[in-house]
């Protein structure tokens, strides 16, 4: 007996693409929400990605119609992190990764800058300790 | 060591934006909103360094494994080095009368301050002495150092529960940590072996707030254990979709279905495996295409086969109601077909099913 013979009615599969679970799309209205916040009050926000079901899929989906902004940048610690800003300006994705490359965590951030991209009052006095070093060198 | 953490990092060549990101990422896994990444930040950055003890009893050193193996280059490895790791046999350069000074002293100098860690399940039967370190009995060693510490950490299933020396027919009479020390605060992390972020972010919790994590009624961290690997599993959208892998092999399995029903243990097992994974996060047993065995949870070994199909639906009563009939419909329908399906199997005499495997 082959597989043929068997007589099987195949039913249509759900018209959404392979590996979508449906929980991505209720995301952009909380994103909206959060946008519409910050506008207001300057709140900031985010959504732990890691913290929700969604499939590898999803991540995508939501990516590509969040789309890419002007404005990427790159952290060098412990392993890359990328804060890239996407077409809705406002809005990022942020993801860490560790030394090796694998992603420890992932969020989607609401903010007109990122806390992580903004230099701490502590490293700043560091900084022009630095400097003033620099100049004394020069006499 | 004197002074901040953050000044100790500092001086390691670690920058504040290390620390914040090492942070949100821990609070990700803590499950706290991203906000209070932040916050543990800024209480963390200020916090000193405490004593710890680390004793191992009935166990395989899987435990110790496991939390090794995440660390070292990382700055989990750091945090690490930020407590007095002052006694674990395992990885300290000492050895017979020196170490059990080491732990003497330990304990003299920190009295009442010191964390105690316990990895291995207590032998009680025939005085404790199936286990024995130094001519000294587990039992013996536990209250004696359980005594002047702070707080202990069971590691793993075998000091939470009793684990797999506790296993039916339990020949050595193992109990875990909580049945002989009822005086102290004591805080479980079982699995088998447990997940490495879930020690350093009880001992971050420890570092940032001076206390033990909230706890559930089993004396877990909530902070990990509060959910299911169901309830944060990525698979479970086909779970309520009533999509099921059959077989390991079928098109389900390779859909990447739910694997309720090849006897998946997620609906009622707590841990953090589906958020905080493992081997620095590549992958965990679910996603790598097998069903959870349950081993963060007591008497996970006799709880009747790791093939078979949990008889109730996925905790209905802490989904929500419309989920609730969705589920318990799929539950009731799931145990049928099961019922259904090994019966066929036995008439029909097939190949390998998971029926034999349960044999």
């Amino acid at each position: 007996m082959t597989l043929d013979s068997i007589p099987i009615h195949v039913i249509e599969s759900s018209p959404a693409e392979p590996g979508l679970s449906g929980n991505a799309p209720p995301l952009l209205h909380e994103l909206e929400e959060m946008v519409r916040r910050l506008l207001d009050s300057g709140e900031t926000s985010a959504i732990d990605l890691g913290a929700l079901p969604l499939t590898p899929a999803d991540l995508d989906w939501l990516r590509i119609g969040l789309g890419e902004g002007e404005i990427a940048v790159t952290l060098h610690a412990n392993g890359e992190s990328t804060l890239s800003e996407t077409a809705s300006p406002g809005v990022w994705w942020v993801t860490h990764r560790n030394e090796k490359g694998a992603v420890t965590s992932e969020f989607i951030e609401v903010a007109f800058v990122p806390e992580l991209v903004k230099a701490h009052p502590q490293d700043v006095k560091m900084g022009l300790e630095r400097l003033e070093l620099l100049i004394s060198d020069l006499s | 060591m004197k002074g901040p953490l953050i000044d100790t990092l500092v001086r390691q060549g670690v920058s504040r934006r290390t620390f914040m990101k090492y942070c949100a990422t821990l609070a990700s896994m803590m499950a706290l909103p991203p906000s209070a990444g932040l916050a543990m930040a800024e209480a963390m950055a200020s916090a000193r360094r405490p004593s710890v003890i680390w004793l191992p009893f009935q166990e395989c050193t899987g435990c110790t494994e496991s939390i090794t193996r995440s660390h070292s280059p990382t700055l989990e490895g750091m945090i690490f080095d930020l407590i007095s790791l002052d006694y674990q046999e395992t990885l300290m350069a000492a050895a017979g009368h020196q170490a059990e000074e080491a732990r003497l002293n330990a304990m003299k100098e920190n009295a009442g301050k010191y964390l105690l860690i316990v990895d291995g399940s207590i032998p009680l039967d025939l005085d404790g002495a199936y286990s024995c370190i130094g001519g000294r009995s587990n039992l013996d060693i536990l209250k004696e150092a359980a005594e002047g510490c702070a707080a202990i950490v069971a590691m793993g299933s075998c000091a939470s529960f009793g684990g797999i020396p506790k296993a039916n027919p339990n020949p050595t009479g193992a109990v875990s940590v909580s049945d002989v020390i009822k005086d102290k605060p004591i805080v479980n992390i079982p699995g088998c072996p447990p997940i490495p972020v879930v020690m350093t972010g009880v001992l971050a919790h420890y570092l940032t707030f001076g206390s033990l994590p909230e706890l559930d009624d089993k004396g877990r961290p909530k902070a990990f254990y509060g959910e299911t690997i169901h309830d944060r599993c990525y698979r479970r959208p086909f779970y309520d979709q009533g999509k099921f892998a059959k077989t390991f092999d079928d098109e389900g399995a390779r859909q990447g279905w739910c694997l309720f029903e090849l006897g998946c243990k997620g609906p009622v097992t707590y841990n953090a495996c589906a958020t905080a994974k493992w081997n620095g996060g590549t992958s965990w047993p679910v996603e790598s295409g097998h069903g959870c065995l349950g081993c963060s949870e007591p008497d996970f070994w006799d709880a009747g086969g790791f093939y078979k199909a949990l008889s109730m639906p996925a905790d209905p009563l802490k989904i929500a109601a419309a989920a609730a009939v969705a589920g318990a419909a799929v539950g009731v329908g799931l145990s049928f077909a099961n019922r259904a399906k090994k019966g066929a199997a036995k008439a029909a005499h097939e190949t390998t099913t998971l029926a034999d495997l349960e044999k």
